[in-house]
């Protein structure tokens, strides 16, 4: 195996020291709209800026167009928890169905490295059982790929993050290029339980760097990883793969919002995509086409570049897109020690268990969950807090109790539903698009979950020493809305990321999820993407 | 106290008051990032003048904001003037339910039902006694789901507490009175762990304050 610097030297691009290289954002390529260049991706996250990268590297003209900034970490990233509301997706969206999943600050990002710029950090891998849920479980569908598929571009991902972690004894067992952090007081009362239990726990696998890692520093502990990191230690696109993606000549050009992708109605094929920048319409002209903006906006992209061939929305000819879009349930469940644990002292992510992952025959309910450390900081602890019904003079007596509170997440595996999806509203955005409208409504095995995944977490607290707990539901993370299928009347991608109805047109991100397991999903999307680019470049997915 | 001089909030002992005697935050701000202080440090200054709600509206939505939030007297976090400057950029979340207004039309709308609520004893909610305000705003939240002028009840809730929780936990001397630092770049934390502290953080004086034994005494 090559070392992570001879495949993606972004750590090393880097400045000594928290900041950006800004010589190569001045020195970055430009392209014209006019050129036809080898790809145009849509969106600079998770999935679209590792493509980025990979193509760049292979020498291919590329440029990603994002909607949101070109963040600067020194300068427009704070501290602070009401100060970070920008780094979130704010455009208007209607949620729906039986039970609504709030968006902006909980699962969706904005700007150059996407969501990751403000997820918590961890990057666990799917099991091998994600991949075959239906043939194995009964539920959820099989992948059009294997685990085994896509393990050697874990494994790459993993070094270029790089991820810190205990030996992994779930699912594949493996283990992580760096060794575990150090845990704080969460985390202890975690381990501290969980050994009371007899569950294992594990410290990791976050993708925040256990020491110098190129030129990026040591982790110093401040626990604002979901405001941004501003010292460089915690992974996002931003400083893992764009570097990288624009020393071998990628572009990327950020605040340009795409509004259409445009189809050859006589060769069938996508010769480029609109996009408004600073206000004013722009075409790229590509000879292919790559979308990544996450599972809501990317089939709203598709869903809003209707024509005369695909009056539904394209790519939408047997009413695939938007459609099985999961979240995960994530139910957070507190403690209450005598002791202090300062739980804002430290990154959220620190220990995790996936003993619960895998469906028990014992149980009324398939598939399983995941349990987590998650540290909120006080306006979101102040949610926990007030959705227990305290307000007034018990929610501020409550609050004063903070530093004696420990708090565990758990990830559900909620199932993937063809009723759960994006449509269009009859709102409009301010480019006078239609907005996504997202129903959600959860199925009984999903509920199940939910309540299992609490009480596991109650006995951790407990098994800890914890008085008192209270829980909040949540729900965390979104992927599907575009999913990967063996055949087109079941999904809209291949197994390579390419449409089945466009053959010039990918799509590598969150949204061709078919599964979700219990894990948190960014490194499985960045590493579906390594492997599309991988496909594409081999050229053995040319058309 | 040293957080005296700036001002630390009113908050009474039952209630959770001086359980961090002298923890000042402001007082580390020479240890934060630039950025961040000047993000931080603003909401000490003048609060930002009111644009988005009416004079009326204002009114109501300082008394909710003082029952939601325990503020009784004089120095207050602006919670209103907070919220206010939110909803005249439309710096919300950018999401709605289905069925409900945006936040600007929702905020307007739960503040027109508090009045109405309070016009049944012959107010105003704003001018409506203090336990007068209680109950109406209980009532709100025992409502649940259930509709509460055309809207789901949880859900205005919701949108009241996010919005006034945001403001009020922004607040250095919000975060005194829990014992949060605040912000922690460049400095980091170097002593994390269970009953671990930083040379600058201080202990909780009252740690059997739990509000679970409390409620049971
Ligand atoms: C608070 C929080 C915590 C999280 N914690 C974790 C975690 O610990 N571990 C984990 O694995 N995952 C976590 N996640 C989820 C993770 O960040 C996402 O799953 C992942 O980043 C999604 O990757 P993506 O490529 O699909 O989309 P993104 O990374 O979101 O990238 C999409 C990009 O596309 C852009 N875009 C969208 N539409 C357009 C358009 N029309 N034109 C131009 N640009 C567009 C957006 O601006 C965005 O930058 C968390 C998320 C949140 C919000
Ligand atoms: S805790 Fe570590 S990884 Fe998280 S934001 Fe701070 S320095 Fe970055």
């Amino acid at each position: 195996m090559t070392g992570v610097r001879d495949r993606n030297e972004s750590a090393w691009l880097l400045p000594a020291g928290p900041g950006l290289n800004h010589r190569l954002r001045e020195d970055m390529r430009a392209f014209n709209d006019g050129d036809e260049v080898d790809a145009v991706i849509v969106g600079c996250g998770a999935g679209g800026a590792t493509m980025l990268q990979r193509l760049a590297r292979a020498g291919w003209s590329a440029v990603a167009l994002d909607a949101g900034p070109f963040w600067d970490p020194e300068t427009d990233w704070v501290s602070d928890e009401a100060g970070s509301h920008h780094l979130y997706w704010t455009e208007p969206r209607v949620i729906g169905g039986d039970d609504p999943v709030p968006l902006g600050s909980n699962n969706s990002g904005r700007g150059v490295g996407g969501s990751m710029v403000h997820y918590a950090g961890y990057t666990p891998r799917f099991h091998p059982s994600d991949f075959r849920m239906h043939s194995q479980d009964g539920v959820g569908a099989d992948w059009p790929i294997d685990y085994t598929d896509l393990k050697p571009y874990y494994a790459d991902i993993e070094g270029e993050l790089p991820v810190s972690g205990e030996d992994w004894p779930w699912g594949d067992p493996h283990s992580y290029p760096q060794r575990p952090h150090p845990v704080s007081g969460n985390g202890d009362m975690f381990l501290r339980g969980a050994l009371a239990c007899g569950i294992t726990a594990k410290v990791g696998p976050v993708a925040i760097s256990n020491g110098r890692f190129g030129n990026r520093p040591h982790c110093i502990y401040r626990g604002f990883c979901l405001q941004g990191c501003k010292v460089n230690a915690k992974a996002s696109p931003l400083i893992t793969h764009v570097p990288d993606a624009l020393a071998r000549g990628g572009e990327v050009r950020a605040d340009s919002m795409v509004t259409g992708i445009e189809v050859d109605e006589r060769t069938g094929r996508a010769t480029g995509v609109r996009y408004n920048r600073r206000g004013r319409e722009h075409f790229q002209r590509a000879r292919m086409v790559i979308v990544a903006g996450y599972s809501i906006e990317t089939p709203r992209l598709l869903l809003n570049s209707a024509s005369h061939r695909f009056p539904d929305g394209l790519c939408n000819d047997f009413d695939q897109v938007g459609r099985y879009l999961m979240v995960q349930g994530a139910p957070q469940t507190a403690g209450r020690f005598d002791a202090e644990v300062r739980m804002f002292k430290a990154p959220p992510p620190e220990v995790s268990t996936e003993q619960f992952y895998e469906t028990d025959p014992a149980k009324p309910y398939k598939r399983g969950f995941s349990v987590q450390t998650v540290s909120p900081l006080p306006i979101t602890w102040a949610e926990h807090v007030a959705a227990q019904g305290h307000w007034g003079d018990g929610l501020r007596q409550y609050m004063s109790d903070y530093v004696h509170w420990s708090c565990l997440g758990a990830l559900c595996d909620f199932l993937p539903q063809p009723h759960n999806r994006v449509i269009l509203s009859e709102e409009k955005d301010r480019f006078g698009l239609p907005i996504a409208h997202f129903n959600y409504s959860q199925c009984d095995n999903d509920k199940a979950l939910m309540r299992a995944a609490q009480s596991v977490m109650e006995d951790i607290l407990h098994g800890a020493g914890a008085d008192e707990v209270i829980t909040i539901d949540r729900y965390a993370h979104l992927v599907g809305g575009a999913r990967m299928a063996s055949g087109e009347q079941d999904g809209v991608v291949d197994a390579n990321c390419r449409s089945f109805a466009v053959p010039n047109l990918y799509i590598t991100d969150g949204s061709v999820l078919p599964t979700q397991g219990s894990a948190n999903p960014a490194l499985t999307i960045m590493a579906v993407a390594a492997r599309a680019a991988d496909r594409l470049i081999q050229g053995s997915a040319h058309d | 106290m040293s957080g005296g001089t700036r001002g630390r909030l009113p908050l009474n002992e039952a209630n959770g008051g001086g359980r961090f005697p002298g923890f000042d935050v402001v007082g580390q701000s020479k240890h934060w990032d630039d950025v961040t202080t000047s993000v931080v440090l603003a909401r000490l200054g003048m609060p930002p003048d009111i644009r988005f709600f009416s004079a009326a509206e204002e009114a109501t939505a300082s008394a909710l904001c003082d029952q939601l939030l325990g503020q009784r007297q004089e120095p207050r976090v602006p919670v209103v003037n907070m919220i206010d400057a939110r909803l005249a950029e439309n710096q919300t979340d950018g999401w709605h339910y289905e069925g409900m207004a945006p936040d600007r039309q929702a905020w307007r709308d739960s503040l027109a039902g508090l009045n109405q609520d309070a016009r049944q004893s012959g107010h105003v909610f704003a001018q409506t006694p203090w336990p007068g305000q209680s109950a109406i705003l209980q009532a709100v939240l025992d409502l649940g789901s259930h509709q509460w002028h055309g809207m789901n009840a949880s859900r205005v809730w919701s949108l009241w507490t996010r919005y006034a929780c945001t403001a009020f936990y922004s607040h250095p001397w919000a975060w005194e009175e829990i014992g949060f630092a605040g912000p922690a770049y460049p400095r980091g934390y170097k002593n994390p762990g269970v009953d671990k502290l930083e040379p600058f953080e201080v202990a909780d004086a009252k740690p059997d304050q739990d509000p679970l034994r409390r409620g049971e005494s």
